[in-house]
């Protein structure tokens, strides 16, 4: 059996072509039924997100790669020829490497982001569910979720926000824990202040307050955020009520004096106030900063933390293949030993059967040996097949490398007439493991 | 027994080094495996301390070197209690460290002091253990109002970096040391309390260290001191809102004069506390 994978990332296609093949739009399921309906694969699970459509499969002959590729084309209707020059095809063990780099976020387009892992495992789940994924699919996918989980653990990279505003939240949450009870003030309407509003928002803030100079800009965003919008002149109040504020007014000299921040911070006893400057030019004096509880950030120290997060991730990317290529290995051995061992006992079975029946067809003539002797030509007939069989097997247990695998248990059991039957897996199947029982 | 009473140093020796590990790596592993060893590091002290009541027939709570000895113990029980209900393990790495270097003294001395017939009330079980007690709460506060300061430079610096990653937020630390403080203050109030009743019941003993029993002795003046100093940290937070790195400043020199209380005046200066 041959695995493969086939698809487009945000490595291989740009992203109009990504979205006129995205197999999410129409449902997994649908999608999936119309692939087993080609019969092109014994396994098929299809993972789809905004970044990639690719499909994992197993197969009889390597010819399903460029079939299944075919399907991702005319499935979406899509001329073959707009997306062949962006497809890729793996087989074997790189199929398997390329589907642990996508779990483990190392393939992302933003490296090390988590949400991937999650996909990947309703992916599986949605093959899962609809009788799809056999016993290779079902152990692949198990150990790109445990690719995930340890690059997850083991490693930094997924720490540390990448995003100015992810930043800016995780200096939040670092500061306050918890974000639920806080009020966030905004200075300013703008687009700048209506993105940064909206990723408060789904912190779940207790209430965000927006004030601008035009008090119908700030009325605007305060509808659109489900907010309350306050006019310019009782900012001093609203900065004694704020836990967060943010500042993004076009205002070309700073708008909070160092004296506007000691006096709106006197009557809140030690309640931190964190302020992020997202305007240039700076709306907040720097000398803010140094109010007693206040953390001032502006746009360019939470640029060169994400720069520093940046940084670390790819300090952590090395550790992160480490572990694709630990598991890896596991994986390709298991995935070789379901080629060749069963193959191996077939042939070891094959020539004790072909022992067993010439000394059958002997014992007339055996018969007249003394038992002591009969036993010594058991013996030596028994040695010269282990003898006989000693190097080949060795020579089969040792290769690495899962397409020679194939082919050499392909030429034995053609050469051996070894029968279908006997070449089935020896080793009982783990179960499948339903994925959507797991945190995603 | 000698050599049994070294079991629980090596043990919180062995958990401190297992929590700076998790500390530095973050290894979850490394985490778990430091608290089985402080968890075993507390049982064989429990052990320890059974044997020694066994024997004797009385706590250990006579004399400085047993008194440690029950910090230590309550401390780690406090501070594993605190670890299971919040899952936060970043404290370990202090807490540990300073169980590890406690620890040193009752394992060079774990021969149990005598107990005086004076101390046979159970009024002066009750003042120890209180007091123990309010020592590990403000233990616990001066760690956790450590890292909060740690975290606090780095937070202001714009230079996140260490602690950033490993401690939990201002927030949860500020809030912890707050309720550290308020455990530690009962229990302090109470042992005082308890103290003092107890030493005007045995005023009439003629014993030398009865009679020093007063505000003249340095022991009984400095526990008044740090009682002073954690009422008006309580007083501070609720009334004029000292939260945050000043509570934090407050609960570290507090347990300054605790410690130095504990240690250096309870062995070497005080008249009326040397059982």
């Amino acid at each position: 059996m041959r695995l493969v994978a086939v698809g487009i990332s945000h490595r291989s296609a740009p992203v109009e072509l990504r979205e006129s093949v995205d197999f999410s739009r129409g449902g997994l399921d649908r999608a999936l039924t119309a692939l087993a309906a080609t019969q092109l694969a014994r396994e098929a699970v299809v993972v789809s997100t905004c970044n990639r459509a690719e499909i994992y499969a197993t197969a009889v002959s390597d010819a399903a790669a460029p079939a299944c590729a075919r399907f991702i084309a005319d499935y979406h209707g899509v001329p073959w020829d707009t997306i062949a020059p962006h497809v890729f095809m793996l087989h074997g063990a790189d199929a398997a490497r390329h589907l642990f780099r996508v779990a483990a976020g190392l393939d992302s387009l933003v490296v090390g982001e988590p949400q991937i892992l999650g996909q990947v495992k309703d992916a599986f789940a949605a093959a899962s569910g609809l009788k799809h994924a056999g016993a290779l699919t079902t152990r692949l996918f198990n150990t790109a979720f445990t690719v995930g989980k340890r690059v997850r653990s083991e490693t930094g990279l997924g720490e540390g926000a990448v995003s100015v505003s992810f930043a800016a939240i995780a200096l939040a949450r670092k500061i306050f824990g918890n974000l639920t009870g806080l009020n966030v003030l905004i200075l300013g309407a703008g687009e700048m202040a209506a993105l940064t509003g909206v990723h408060l928002k789904a912190q779940q803030v207790r209430q965000i307050t927006i004030t601008s100079r035009t008090l119908a800009t700030a009325e605007a965003l305060a509808t659109e955020l489900g907010g309350r919008a306050v006019p310019w002149s009782s900012l001093g109040q609203a900065l004694t009520a704020a836990d967060i504020v943010v500042t993004a007014t076009g205002a070309a000299e700073p708008v909070l004096s160092r004296r506007a921040i000691e006096e709106a911070m006197r009557p809140r006893r030690s309640r931190a106030l964190f302020i992020i400057d997202i305007a240039l030019p700076r709306d907040v004096e720097a000398a803010a900063g140094q109010v007693d509880q206040v953390f001032l950030y502006n746009i360019d120290d939470l640029q060169s933390i994400v720069q520093e997060n940046l940084a670390r991730r790819a300090a952590e990317l090395e550790h992160a293949e480490r572990i694709v290529a630990e598991e890896l290995a596991r994986f390709a051995a298991w995935m070789q030993s379901r080629e060749i061992i069963p193959t191996v006992i077939a042939l070891r079975q094959r020539f004790e059967t072909i022992r067993r029946a010439e000394l059958q067809r002997l014992e007339p003539k055996l018969a007249a040996l003394p038992p002591d002797a009969r036993a010594r030509v058991d013996e030596i007939t028994h040695l010269i097949v282990e003898k006989l069989l000693l190097t080949p097997t060795e020579r089969l247990k040792a290769i690495n490398d899962e397409t020679q695998a194939v082919n050499y248990a392909d030429a034995v059991n053609k050469l051996f007439s070894l029968a279908a039957e006997d070449t089935a897996p020896a080793a009982p199947e783990p179960r499948p493991q339903t994925a959507g029982k797991e945190k995603a | 027994m000698t050599r049994l009473a070294w079991l629980p140093f090596a043990l919180y020796a062995a958990a401190a080094v297992a929590y700076l590990a998790h500390f530095w790596r973050r290894s979850p592993a490394v985490g778990r495996a430091a608290t089985a060893l402080l968890g075993g590091a507390v049982l064989a002290h429990t052990f320890l301390i059974g044997m020694q009541t066994m024997d004797a027939g009385y706590a250990p709570l006579v004399g400085t070197t047993a008194a440690v000895s029950a910090f230590v113990w309550l401390l780690g029980l406090a501070y594993l209690y605190v670890e299971l209900t919040t899952d936060e393990r970043a404290m370990g790495a202090f807490v540990t460290v300073l169980l590890a270097a406690l620890s040193i003294l009752p394992a060079l001395n774990p021969q149990m002091d005598p107990r005086p017939a004076l101390l046979r009330s159970p009024l002066f079980t009750i003042h120890v253990l209180s007091m123990l007690f309010a020592y590990a709460s403000f233990a616990l506060a001066f760690v956790l109002g450590i890292t909060y300061v740690l975290l606090f430079k780095e937070i202001r610096a714009k230079q996140l970096g260490f602690f950033y990653a490993r401690l939990p937020s201002l927030q949860t630390l500020d809030a912890m040391n707050g309720r550290a403080i308020v455990v530690g203050w009962l229990f302090l109030t109470c042992g005082l309390a308890v103290g003092g009743i107890w030493a005007t019941q045995i005023h009439s003993v003629p014993d030398p260290r009865v009679q020093a029993m007063g505000l003249a002795d340095p022991k009984i003046l400095v526990a008044l001191l740090s009682w002073a100093m954690y009422s008006f940290a309580l007083f501070a937070r609720r009334a004029i809102g000292w939260s945050g790195r000043r509570a934090a400043y407050l609960s570290a020199i507090g347990f300054i004069i605790v410690l130095l209380n504990f240690v250096p005046v309870g062995y070497f200066l005080t008249r009326s506390h040397n059982f």
